[in-house]
């Protein structure tokens, strides 16, 4: 007797897959042509449809770019304060707008009296060591009639050689000796070298700093500029012989550095630990000063990046739905246009998910292409940004973009796709191409 | 001949004999105009169909023919009555399961030749199997076979529009053939062909019938029908008359 047994014992077809393997392999291969095709065919239509897609991608990646230079860029020139190295200072540097005017008011500035006192009590350090600058409206350099204005003049403790920027070039640093005579020598950036000594020897030379005579014992290694500032620019003299001279209180940066990056966390804490001792700041106060390290200034910097980042995935969360939309509409008209073909593939045993599948995958390898595109397009103005300014394009940005839009087009296809899937076979065979 | 059976007892009818490959009770197609109008495009339609014959369908145009083609190539479901396809009841199926049945059992072959017109001869003939699941090697070589079989192995990795009418129904006739269905369903397959091409295409229904295959025709002109061994005709939803011929 014939009974829902008759039904029953039908072979389930591939129910739950999706479609064979091999079927997805060749329906994307198929997609990716069918998409390359029609956007070779339509040309225009095509660029107006991955408009929105293509702006959006390379809007991430050269944004992302951008910043990337800029991380490394800032890594290395400014926040590269060399190895292990923090440095104590009145001011935490790259702190809020808020916290720098609290720090007005409560901060001093490090005195040589407490440089002396961490030099004795901070424990088991490589080196330290102290620089302060001085700020006035007549920083000037002169030898032989020559001027130079704007002289970045400092003075530094003999061991400011291990530990800061400038590297020997030719003759000495400030010694020991200098230091405890307040000695009137001094120490040259290159770009001073260049200016009063193009052809001669400047060694053993006297030039007039800030009008007093200092004789040339040493110049520097040329280091380069930041952000276009030379950073060769600069006379050191003995810090002693600053106090003398030009600054009878200086603030100092006082540079610590450690052995090795765990110690100089240790270091940081226990100059904390020191200073406010000294200070008698209570405990329930901030600090009257500054440790600052790299990270900090890193921190600083990666708060501006995410702020700019923010804005950035907005803008291009705006055009990649813009383009979403686009591709939806422009896969709706496909569909309209290939109904017959459907009602073709239906008659040929093609199931709903099978349709919906194969349009699916096509409006994803159309936003992927368009993705492609904004990938090409961002490594060419990236190359172009770096020329003039800083810009790196780090994998992880070209992977997002691709992704993100091959994900815009998956998502705004489903639509169409679905539409596609629940054509009548008999009604869309008898529609005419 | 065969009594009608209500629906509600469908569940109790006998699975067709051995060797009957298609069989009908009581097919129903009714569309709903609105305003409580009706049209019966087939009105109780019975038949039995066996494996190997060559049968044709003719009928003027608004017989009902399309219709009975559509319900036999499980395009569509009857409103009322029994199909039973291969021993299958194929009456009451879900899209999904119709779609298998189509992917398997039938072999359409269309008056416009209905080809993708972007893909290859070998393509067109490849895509039933692909909505199979067939690996790609196995896939190939059954579709090689079948442009064998229509003479076609020269042309395989040419488009439909670098084809003749006639090639172009060939490789229609390779793809239908390419997965071993139960039936070549034909929709006037010359109608779109010059006499010459269109005896061609005959011929070579006629080579896959001697090979052992179920041929059902769709036609209105008799000419045409007259090369089948059996012809049903229809007119107004029903069968009018089943003759044999030879």
């Amino acid at each position: 007797m014939a009974s829902l047994s008759q039904t029953a014992s039908f072979p389930r077809p591939r129910g739950a897959r999706l479609m064979s393997h091999a079927g997805v392999w060749v329906t994307s291969r198929e997609a990716f042509w069918i998409a390359v095709e029609a956007l070779r065919a339509h040309k225009l239509r095509s660029f107006l449809t991955l408009l929105g897609v293509v702006i959006a991608t390379t809007t991430l990646i050269v944004v992302m770019s951008i910043i990337n230079g800029m991380n490394l860029y800032i890594a290395d020139h400014i926040a590269n304060l060399g190895a292990n190295v923090f440095i104590v200072h009145q001011w935490k540097w790259a702190q809020g707008y808020e916290a720098w005017l609290k720090a007005q008011r409560r901060n001093k500035p490090i005195r040589i009296e407490e440089f002396e006192f961490l030099k004795e009590n901070l424990q088991a350090y490589k080196s330290i060591g102290a620089d302060a600058s001085t700020w006035s409206d007549n920083n000037t350099a002169r030898y032989q009639g020559h001027t130079l204005y704007d002289v970045d003049i400092s003075g530094d403790t003999p061991s400011m050689i291990d530990i800061g920027q400038q590297k020997v070039e030719s003759g000495r640093y400030i010694t020991d000796s200098d230091y405890s005579h307040e000695s009137m020598v001094c120490f040259l950036g290159r770009d001073l070298v260049d200016a009063f000594f193009p052809n001669v020897d400047p060694l053993g030379k006297e030039i007039l700093v800030r009008g007093i005579p200092f004789r040339v014992i040493g110049f520097a290694q040329k280091i380069g500029t930041t952000f276009g500032q030379s950073q060769d620019n600069f006379i050191q003299i003995p810090l002693t012989t600053l106090r003398k001279f030009f600054s009878p209180r200086p603030s100092l940066a006082v540079s610590v550095q450690a052995w090795d990056a765990r110690q100089m966390l240790v270091l940081e804490d226990e100059v904390r630990a020191l200073l406010r001792a000294r200070r008698h700041v209570p405990y329930s106060e901030d600090d009257t000063f500054g440790v600052n390290a790299s990270e900090t200034i890193m921190d600083t910097w990666h708060q501006v990046t995410g702020a700019i980042f923010a804005v950035t995935i907005g803008i291009v969360a705006v055009f990649m739905v813009v383009g979403g939309i686009v591709i939806m509409n422009i896969m709706l008209a496909s569909v309209t246009e290939r109904t017959h073909e459907i009602g073709i593939r239906k008659s040929l045993g093609a199931r709903r998910r099978d349709i919906l599948t194969q349009f699916v995958i096509e409006s994803s390898m159309l936003a992927c292409i368009g993705g492609g595109i904004g990938v090409l397009l961002a490594l060419i103005i990236s190359k172009i940004v770096d020329h003039f300014f800083t810009s790196t394009v780090p994998l992880s940005a070209v992977l997002a973009g691709l992704f993100l839009s091959t994900a815009v087009g998956l998502f705004f296809g489903i639509y169409p796709a679905s539409k596609a899937s629940k054509l009548d076979p008999i009604e869309a065979l008898r529609t005419e191409n | 001949m065969a009594t009608p059976v209500a629906s509600s007892a469908m569940r109790e009818t006998p699975p067709p004999r051995d060797g009957v490959i298609i069989k009908t009770e009581d097919l129903w197609k009714t569309y709903d105009m609105g305003a409580a109008i009706q049209v019966h495009a087939l009105s109780g339609v019975s038949f039995e169909i066996e494996r190997g014959e060559y049968v044709a369908i003719m009928g003027p145009s608004g017989s009902g023919k399309s219709t009975l083609m559509n319900l036999i190539g499980c395009l569509d479901t009857p409103t009322r009555g029994i199909y039973w396809l291969n021993a299958r009841l194929v009456s009451e199926l879900s899209d999904d399961e119709l779609a298998y049945i189509r992917n398997k059992e039938i072999g359409f072959v269309f008056q416009t030749f209905n080809l993708l017109s972007r893909a290859s001869a070998l393509h067109n003939v490849e895509l039933p199997l692909i909505y199979s699941g067939m690996p790609a090697t196995e896939r190939l070589e059954k579709a090689e076979d079948a442009l064998r079989k229509v003479d076609l192995t020269d042309r395989m990795h040419h488009k439909p529009n670098e084809l003749s009418g006639g090639q172009r129904q060939r490789v229609a006739v390779a793809r239908a053939l390419v997965n071993n269905p139960s039936i070549i369903l034909a929709d006037e397959p010359t109608g779109n062909l010059d006499s010459a091409t269109g005896e061609e295409i005959m011929a070579l229904f006629e080579r896959l019938h001697q090979s052992g295959n179920t041929i059902v025709l769709v036609t209105h002109e008799h000419d045409i029908a007259a090369h089948a061994h059996r012809i049903i005709h229809v007119r107004d939803g029903r069968i009018e008359r089943d003759e044999r011929v030879e």
